[in-house]
């Protein structure tokens, strides 16, 4: 005994050794310009209602993707315009059911919520079904599509500008083995946009560069959007067998590819929300604004100018795009970025939105495409 | 193929140290059912260590190797703790060692992810700042290594955490420990016929403790192990499986060190070629001759990637279906041992 507790001290005295080297303050507004992380996850209200209400969708509400960009951009508005917030997880985490959903909305409901955020497309049916019990509560479903309620606001995005701005973006800044693992087992219209974009901005590059790339294009080890031992050995080889850069698409499947990056020297590409903060490894994420969105659809709210049905953000909203001022590209300039987001934003440049025929049955001259099922 | 043989290592090495933990609780005659929940302590407490000390600032990236044996010593105590229900249960109260080990089995993810959610407020508990392989992980730089390396340096030398070579070398030392010293003959006795060792003076309450705690302690380090390795150094309470496969791996290995460590590699050997199919190069030619065939199966109609998928467990189903014959348990395990009934 007496020996184990010399060892345990002995280890103790090491790690003394090395504290006291104090960590550098991250300036974590310097990504975004604004301080999410200031505003307080749990409030309680003096009412005890809730006025604005998120019902995540599966994964964690702080999974730096997905979830928390709606999150985030839920907080600015509650705390910049006075109002109370707070978030429900559905009951099962990754295996929510519909009536997972319904129960959390109906909670939000009965806890004084005048409009709930909901994102994710699975949301569907229990939006529909909470949405109709509730008539005088109004539903925002973020990357959804009309359900014919005039309490939900349905609002999707042009994942596939973002995507292709990404694609685009790497290929010229040189790289030409490419790859792309995405979320949801193909079944997430959202992941295969950024997917089939990216394919398709590639192809641009490349054909202007008069060039051949190589994409790797996945969504095995997806299904759930959380990272696993078996996702990180296919991306481990895809690096080791010469892949330079991966668009990791898809909630906390990002910690796979990170893990695999940093083996290897491999790069990422992030999605959804400005992923650079959490890895050297990443160059640049193809974001949408989740926030801007969620500010949006409050605002119209609180404004009174609500309005149900489908509304579609792009390049024309400033709703997708690449985070320039913490991009580590180098060749592909600001200059550049600008110019093409221009020509996307006045329609000179069309991106394809229809994955679902387009990724397999379009033949792409400049890349060679390899699907991996 | 150096890619091939460290995606194995990846699989192995948690699977091999744990299915050691598993045969040293047996070896003392406590079946240990408990071996996943034991792991996913371990992994949560030493991703806690490695969070909450990068949180306070104690050690930066400089002091990472000491952080990271700090963490993997306080996992294995944690396993050691946590084992001690299952010792207390089975040894003193004289409880059914499989029910003993079902509840902590269920305890455990239930008591992690209840932590973790109060620790950072969602199902995932990460590093604070940076990731595993930026911080852990050696490359071949740390060994002043440049220009080509010869295979066994490849694999050896490069792109490698640290806890590989500890588990390595816990292994060799503590299968030596089991088989030549007379501690080790003690504990094994006190797992084929503890009547008689009591007869001889050995302290068989004793003995089964240590078993069980060296067993938890070993889990501990294996669950860590899991988490950093394949998981960027995360713990979601959930170590998909592994210590129920490393159960099957003792088994499988007949409760022997020797026989354990080739069943662990060859079940790695089937994980990694189910997930990598894609990109192994077994003489460095540039082919890839099971993506090649991966291919030629989805012509036939064959999804390939199912295919490779169900080998590791068809793998293990056809080796145990014609070795579990000569297939031998500790004599005395699962049996409460009661100084009365000699």
């Amino acid at each position: 005994m007496k020996k184990i507790l010399a060892l345990v001290l002995a280890v103790l005295m090491v790690a003394a050794m090395f504290a006291g080297c104090a960590k550098k303050g991250e300036d974590k507004t310097a990504a975004t310009g604004y301080d999410y992380e200031a505003i307080p996850n749990e409030m309680t209200s003096e009412d005890g209602k809730y006025q604005i209400a998120l019902v995540t969708d599966v994964g964690d509400l702080l999974d730096k993707s997905f979830n928390q960009g709606t999150w985030e951009g839920l907080k600015r508005y509650a705390s910049e315009n006075g109002k109370s917030y707070k978030y429900y997880q559905p009951a099962n985490g990754a295996n929510a059911t519909t009536a997972d959903r319904y129960e959390a909305m109906k909670a939000a409901a009965t806890n004084g919520a005048e409009i709930i955020i909901a994102p994710g497309f699975l949301q569907a049916d229990a939006l529909a079904q909470a949405a109709a019990e509730f008539p005088e509560v109004k539903f925002v479903f973020i990357d959804g599509w009309d359900l014919g309620l005039p309490n939900i606001m349905a609002i999707d995005f042009q994942e596939e500008q973002s995507g292709y701005l990404a694609g685009y973006a790497a290929v010229k800044e040189g790289y030409t083995k490419l790859g792309y693992t995405g979320g949801g087992a193909g079944t997430n219209p959202a992941c295969c946009r950024f997917g089939y974009g990216y394919v398709q901005g590639a192809q641009a590059a490349a054909a202007e560069l008069g060039i051949t790339v190589d994409i790797k294009y996945s969504y095995n080890y997806g299904a759930s959007f959380s990272a696993s031992p078996e996702l990180q050995t296919m991306l481990d080889g895809w690096y080791a067998t010469g892949t330079e850069v991966i668009f990791a698409c898809g909630g906390s499947m990002c910690q796979s590819a990170f893990a695999a990056a940093g083996a290897n020297d491999g790069k990422v590409i992030g999605v959804d929300v400005d992923q650079s903060s959490q890895s050297d490894s990443v160059i640049t994420s193809a974001t949408k604004g989740l926030r801007e969105a969620v500010m949006i659809a409050c605002g119209d709210f609180y404004n009174g100018k609500w309005a149900g049905g489908q509304k579609t953000l792009g390049a024309k909203d400033d709703a997708v795009g690449l985070p320039t001022e913490t991009w580590s590209l180098e060749k592909f300039t600001l200059d550049d970025y600008n110019a093409l987001f221009a020509s996307l934003k006045d329609g000179t440049v069309v991106v394809d939105r229809a994955y679902d025929t387009g990724l397999k049955n379009e033949a792409f001259a400049n890349v060679n495409l390899e699907i991996i099922e | 193929m150096a890619y091939l043989l460290q995606n194995t290592l990846t699989y192995t090495i948690p699977l091999m140290i744990v299915a050691l933990a598993g045969i040293y609780a047996e070896r003392s005659g406590i079946i240990n059912l408990a071996l996943e929940g034991i792991m996913i302590m371990g992994a949560f407490i030493g991703v806690l260590v490695v969070f909450s000390f990068q949180k306070s600032g104690a050690f930066d990236q400089d002091g990472a190797m000491a952080l990271m044996l700090l963490a993997l010593v306080i996992a294995a105590v944690a396993g050691a703790v946590f084992s001690l229900l299952l010792a207390f249960a089975a040894i003193h109260l004289k409880a059914d060692q499989t029910i003993g080990g079902t509840a902590l089995n269920l305890l455990a993810p239930a008591l992690a992810l209840f932590l973790i959610k109060i620790v950072c407020n969602q199902s995932t508990l990460g590093m604070y700042t940076g990731n595993a392989a930026s911080w852990f992980m050696l490359k071949k730089s740390d060994f002043g290594i440049t220009g080509e390396m010869n295979l066994l340096q490849e694999v050896f030398l490069h792109k490698i955490y640290p806890t590989t070579y500890i588990c390595i070398v816990l292994y060799v030392v503590l299968s030596i420990v089991l088989y030549k010293t007379k501690f080790g003959l003690r504990l094994r006795a006190c797992g084929e016929n503890p009547q008689a060792a009591d007869s001889l003076g050995i302290n068989v309450y004793k003995m089964r403790y240590t078993g069980v705690l060296i067993s938890g302690a070993l889990s501990g380090i294996g669950g860590f192990v899991y988490a950093l390795t394949t998981a960027n150094c995360a713990s979601t309470a959930n170590v998909a499986g592994f210590g129920f496969l490393a159960l099957a791996v003792m088994i499988f290995g007949n409760w022997k060190p020797l026989s354990t460590a080739g069943a662990a590699l060859m079940f790695g050997l089937c994980q990694c070629i189910a997930a990598g199919y894609g990109s192994i190069d077994i003489n460095g030619d540039g082919k890839f001759a099971l993506s090649v065939l991966a291919k030629k199966l989805g012509d036939s109609g064959l999804d390939a990637g199912a295919v490779f998928r169900l080998l590791p467990f068809v793998v293990t189903l056809v080796v145990l279906a014609f070795t579990s014959k000569n297939s031998r348990a500790p004599k005395a395990e699962g049996i409460p041992y009661d100084k009365g009934s000699r």
